[in-house]
């Protein structure tokens, strides 16, 4: 079967083609290669993704060893669909990277930076697609390794700060994810997801199985910027190069969401996670992180910094979504992981278009900017919208299911929050337009450009281009909500089946 | 058109119909007699009686006149209650920004 | 020739996507879109359900014809027309395209048939019509912009929240009879009746209309607040409480209209005081007060949109419209105030005018349901809107005292748009056979009888002597720059306030009790910088938090 033989190249395509960029060292090439890799990875996820969605599971044994010894990939309709984010979000920032890259980054750096960029998007998706924990944190410190250099390439000096952040503390997420993972191995002899799942339940030693959840959230929810555990996400996302923070914030924390699903639905199971206080734990941080996370959005000077502090609130509606623990409030969190994913990288693409003009996101420095950009204001306007949850926009989609899954529950606190985060959506959206749109233009100050230097005069072709086919696909997916809707309500349906997804 | 001119023809404007004294005059005196007609055509004409007050005479007449210098006496008081200078809105509303934290 | 059962919204749309490509002499073609649309949908509609789209798991009805929503389609095709010609000079595409839009989306929310589609249409009503007010570019407006989009977005929320609690209860999307009855309903109650300007929701109306652009006005007045009516008609109909609401709609703002100084502002207030007899009519719920409620909205957009036309004319000319600084205008713009007079005979219901035939009906219909007191009451507010609307507009703008302000004539758009506009205010008045054919519920009612013009006429005639004689007194209040407060200062005064206040508070306390615990920090042992602060932090709250479910783990497994 084809689709077996997709999902290991998905890995190898990128892992192959980042060393080669890396000896090659031509910028040009570099980027050709990128683009093409990762429109190969779109190509062949969207086609993986059709052969799962009506619920089969692809399965490929790595060297032929068959699991629980070998390293299995196992792909159903939700890893297909987080992979599909990856690869989507990885190809169109590939094709806005060109000309972002030759400006933010020093020259003699940029093959580098493509090989890292590789990695990274390498990592993630290894993590969508294994069905083996340790293989699975193996890839998660390929991604993360990678980030950190990334973010360190941000012209600001702070991103040197914000990457070594980054890195202290992933590391420290990483190993407690790695503790849990090993105490769930000692209770189960096992590291196949599928196999844990069947195996937990049995363990006779329940304080390790417990120790290993506690270990295993923990970790993953650092990763995941969930409330509390936040901290480095805002830094991170506003000091790294454009480019990086488009494919960071559309799909790191994404994929960590989409690893804590797995833990918990897949790997632990839905009466265990119920059993523990956990759902209602998350539903209160993820209404707090909501709260949190607008009110300080619209306390931030900086456009980035903004946008960071946004999603660290619409992964607090993702967060709570999960703590519903039914079928409608996982259908929300996933609708709107696919949904999130499109707005927040088409808001930092016109970040990064703002940047490539004016140098800056500071509002200071961009006031006005959007009367002379109206083309790129008005896709950003598009995809802010969509960030209130205005009807027709792929915001509106996520926010009623989320709203239906609160209902159904009778969460009454959970309802004003979500309309809460709305309203202060709209504060922080329209202290951004009026900042761009309405505030007068200042004489534009720029910095570290060379005189002469044709930047400054217009915005090149293939960033707009990109940054509209998001835009636009916010409103596609708002009205034709058929791909995001069928996949997560198959994928949830999957999870939620009686045998857990073994299969 | 100079300056000269202009006010020239503000003089000449000046004796518009409505400003003449006498033509408002005229214009008053037309309409106090046709409120007259109307107290008068009150007594004539026989109206439908729905309700108490109208078996009033002049009910009507009466009730508007009320009406209008009740409105604009109350209006008057709350005057008093209500009015502030025009920029009473527009005072203390610069204000820095709450929080300055890192740029980018 | 005519497409069936076209959505009437569909044009506008097409229309204002198109419009900001094209060159700005295209902005003329747009007058073919009300023409065209209003007559395909009186020969293409035909009643009943039609074009039904998926959104979400839900079907939404788009096109759902009977007679209320016909009604309200052809009167929404003649505003469109008229404001649309009156705006034609303006060189300004943002204000053509949002008026284009917000048309549309009026029309989309009169002929859509379930509460998913109205609730679309009525946050589309908010996003469009704003930027009629932001395109006036001054800073007063722009912020005036913001807090009436608050109010809109709000109603917007509180109909979602309502439509959901009510889908939930009862399982029904139905845009039809709803009545007060649960939770649901009075949320889709309160959203209703915040676009309506209930009293004490009211201030978006007086606050945001009298920012907007000179025609942006003529758009505004015309459509939000009757969607607003059409849609209490349709869920609302008979509720006793509307018909307090009404009353006390029609009375408290002619107390504000009369001190009031900006001209547009004083509309806006009688706007409201218009808005009470259709919600009364509405509350009452016969079908003479219903049809009442319905014919006199038909009218009121025609000369309220009238009334703003002609101070639109006199802002586009002088600059502002403060009763204070204006007057004699008549000399050089004598047809502006032929139409203002006629427009204010209108509003004032004057006999042989538009107003005359529809208000009477609900008054009518006030003394059958019995409301005597009430009915006292709308016979005080009649008098009051003669006086502030009637003579009040007339008087200081265009006769008083002379300002010395010899502005030109408006354009000949404007003029044209208001000659049309005060054309059918008299037609209406004379023959008022054709628009009461056109009424959604049976009855027929006779509006010139002995009995009633001869009492309107004492009403009216009295009400100006009381004016005269309060002038020659001179004890009517003179117009004065002010600004008179309202329940605005709720949120433009007050909460500001209450938040400086609380902030100065807490600032001084914070800054003691920072001093404090700097100064206990200075003794424990640094972290280096305060970058390293929130690794460590995090840290800590990650080994919280593990602790947090060990021992939530261990609690639970002991229980």
């Amino acid at each position: 079967m084809i689709e077996q033989q997709l999902s290991i190249l998905l890995v190898v395509l990128p892992l192959l083609a980042a060393p080669i960029i890396a000896v090659i060292n031509r910028s040009s090439i570099a980027w050709a290669m990128t683009l093409s890799v990762t429109v190969c990875c779109l190509i062949m996820s969207v086609w993986m993704l059709s052969g799962v969605v009506d619920g089969s599971v692809i399965h490929y044994e790595l060297g032929g060893w068959a699991p629980p010894w070998g390293i299995e990939y196992r792909i159903d309709t939700l890893n297909g669909l987080v992979a599909l984010i990856v690869c989507g979000i990885a190809a169109a920032t590939a094709l806005y990277a060109k000309r972002s890259v030759e400006q933010e980054i020093p020259k003699h750096q940029i093959p580098m930076f493509y090989c890292a960029f590789l990695l990274c998007f390498l990592g993630l998706l290894g993590i969508c697609l294994t069905g083996d924990i340790f293989n699975l944190f193996v890839f998660l410190e390929v991604s993360s390794l990678s980030s950190y250099a990334l973010i360190a390439m941000g012209r600001n000096r702070k991103a040197l700060t914000a990457s070594f952040h980054y890195l202290v503390l992933g590391t420290l997420g990483a190993t407690f994810f790695l503790i849990g993972v090993g105490l769930a191995y000692g209770a189960t002899g096992t590291l196949n997801m599928a196999d844990l799942s069947v195996r937990l339940p049995q363990a006779v030693d329940t304080h390790l199985v417990n120790t290993a959840f506690a270990l295993i959230v923990v970790g993953v929810a650092l990763k995941a910027a969930i409330y509390p555990l936040h901290l480095w996400l805002p830094n991170a996302y506003s000091f790294a190069p454009s480019v990086v923070s488009i494919f960071l914030s559309a799909t790191a924390t994404k994929v960590a969401i989409y690893v804590l699903i797995r833990c918990l639905f897949h790997v632990y199971s839905v009466e265990y996670v119920t059993n523990t206080l956990l759902p209602q734990l998350l539903i209160v941080m993820g209404g707090v992180a909501v709260l949190y996370g607008s009110m300080r959005a619209i306390g931030q000077t900086g456009m980035r910094k903004m946008l960071a502090y946004s999603s660290v609130a619409q992964i607090g509606y993702m967060i709570m979504g999960i703590g519903f623990l039914t079928e409608a409030g996982l259908t929300a969190s996933l609708i709107h992981l696919f949904n999130h994913a499109l707005m927040k990288a088409a808001l930092f693409m016109a970040a990064g278009l703002f940047i490539y003009r004016a140098n800056t996101a500071t509002f200071e420095n961009i006031k006005g900017l959007g009367r002379e950009m109206p083309w790129t204001f008005a896709a950003m306007v598009i995809a802010a919208l969509s960030l209130i949850g205005v009807p027709g926009t792929v915001g509106f989609v996520s926010k009623w299911q989320l709203l239906q899954a609160a209902l159904e529950e009778n969460h009454w606190p959970m309802v004003v929050i979500i309309l809460v985060g709305s309203l202060l959506a709209i504060i922080y959206v329209w202290k951004l337009i009026e900042v761009l749109y309405f505030q007068p233009r200042e004489k534009m100050r720029v910095t570290g450009v060379a005189s002469g230097s044709e930047n400054i005069g217009r915005s090149p072709i293939s960033m707009a281009v990109t940054l509209w086919i998001l835009a636009l696909s916010c409103i596609y997916f708002g009205i034709n909500t058929e791909l995001s809707m069928d996949t997560a309500k198959s994928a949830v349906e999957i999870l939620f089946a009686a045998d857990g997804g073994q299969r | 058109m100079s300056q000269t001119q202009q006010q020239d023809e503000t003089k000449d404007e000046a004796l518009g119909f409505f400003d003449k004294p006498n033509n408002v005059k005229w214009i008053l005196w037309v309409f106090y007699a046709l409120c007259i007609v109307l107290v008068a055509l009150d007594f004539v004409v026989h109206r439908h009686i729905y309700l108490d007050y109208e078996k009033i005479p002049t009910f009507y007449a009466l009730y508007g006149f009320l009406a209008c210098v009740l409105l604009v006496v109350a209006a008057k008081w709350l005057r008093l209650l209500i009015m502030r200078d025009e920029q009473y809105y527009d005072k203390n509303e610069e204000e820095k920004p709450f929080e300055n934290e890192g740029s980018n | 020739m005519w497409i069936a059962n076209l959505p009437p919204f569909i044009p506008f749309f097409i229309g204002a996507l198109l419009l900001p490509f094209l060159p700005n002499k295209a902005r003329y073609f747009t007058l073919l879109i009300p023409i065209l649309g209003g007559l395909n949908l009186f020969f293409g509609a035909q009643d009943g359900n039609w074009h039904v789209i998926k959104l979400l798991e839900f079907d939404v009805q788009i096109m759902r014809v009977d007679k209320l929503s016909l009604m309200f389609g052809y009167l929404f095709h003649i505003a469109a027309f008229i404001a649309i010609t009156y705006s034609l000079h303006v060189k300004d595409k943002l204000q053509q395209t949002a008026g284009l839009l917000y048309a549309g989306s009026a029309l989309g929310a009169v002929f859509c048939g379930d509460l998913i589609g109205l609730f679309i249409f009525w946050e589309l009503l908010a996003l469009t019509s704003v930027w009629l007010i932001w395109a006036r570019r001054t800073e007063k407006a722009n912020k005036a912009g913001v807090r009436y989009l608050i109010f809109q977005v709000l109603s917007g929320v509180l109909l979602l929240a309502g439509t959901l609690v009510h889908y939930q209860t009862t399982g029904s999307l139905a845009f039809d009879f709803i009545g007060l009855e649960s939770v649901a309903s009075w949320l889709i109650f309160i959203a209703l009746g915040t676009k309506c300007a209930f009293p004490f929701l009211h201030s978006w109306l007086t606050d945001g209309y009298p920012e907007a652009t000179p025609t942006g006005a003529v758009f505004l007045s015309a459509f939000t607040t009757k969607v607003a009516v059409f849609a209490l008609a349709r869920t609302f109909p008979g509720t006793e409480l509307l018909v307090y609401i009404g009353a006390a709609m029609t009375c408290f703002p002619i107390f504000y209209a009369v001190i009031e100084n900006d001209l547009r502002k004083v509309l806006a207030y009688s706007l409201i005081n218009q808005l009470g007899f259709m919600v009364c009519g509405i509350g009452i719920g016969t079908a003479l007060a219903l049809n009442g409620a319905v014919a006199h909205a038909f009218n009121d957009v025609i000369f309220k949109g009238l009334l703003f036309m002609t101070m639109g004319a006199v802002l586009h000319r002088v600059g502002h419209v403060m009763g204070s600084d204006l007057g004699g205008l008549h000399k050089t713009m004598p047809k502006t105030t032929i139409f203002c007079i006629v427009g204010a005979a209108s509003i004032s219901a004057f006999p042989l005018f538009s107003g005359f035939v529809s208000k009477s009906m609900v008054m009518a219909a006030m003394i059958e349901a019995g409301h005597e007191y009430l009915w006292l009451m709308l016979l005080f507010a009649s008098a009051g809107v003669f006086h502030h609307a009637g003579i009040k507009i007339p008087f200081f703008a265009f006769f008083a005292h002379d300002s010395g302000l010899r502005p030109k004539e408006a354009p000949t758009n404007m003029l044209f748009a208001m000659f049309f506009a005060s054309a059918l205010c008299i037609f209406i008045g004379t023959y008022p056979d054709l628009m009461y054919s056109l009424l959604p519920w049976e009855n027929t009612y006779q509006p010139y009888d002995i009995t009633h013009t001869l009492t309107q006429l004492q009403l009216l005639f009295f009400s100006a002597l009381a004016f005269v004689w309060l002038n020659k007194m001179g004890l009517y209040p003179p117009e004065l720059r002010s600004v008179n407060i309202d329940m605005e200062y709720l949120y433009r005064k007050m909460l500001p306030e209450i938040g400086r206040s609380t902030r100065k508070a807490t600032s001084a306390f914070g800054t003691s009790g920072r001093l404090m615990f700097t100064k206990m920090v200075s003794y424990a042992p640094r972290m280096s910088k305060t970058s390293s602060y929130s690794t460590a932090q995090t840290a800590k709250r990650m080994a919280a938090i593990l602790a947090i479910m060990l021992l939530l783990g261990y609690v639970t497994k002991m229980i």
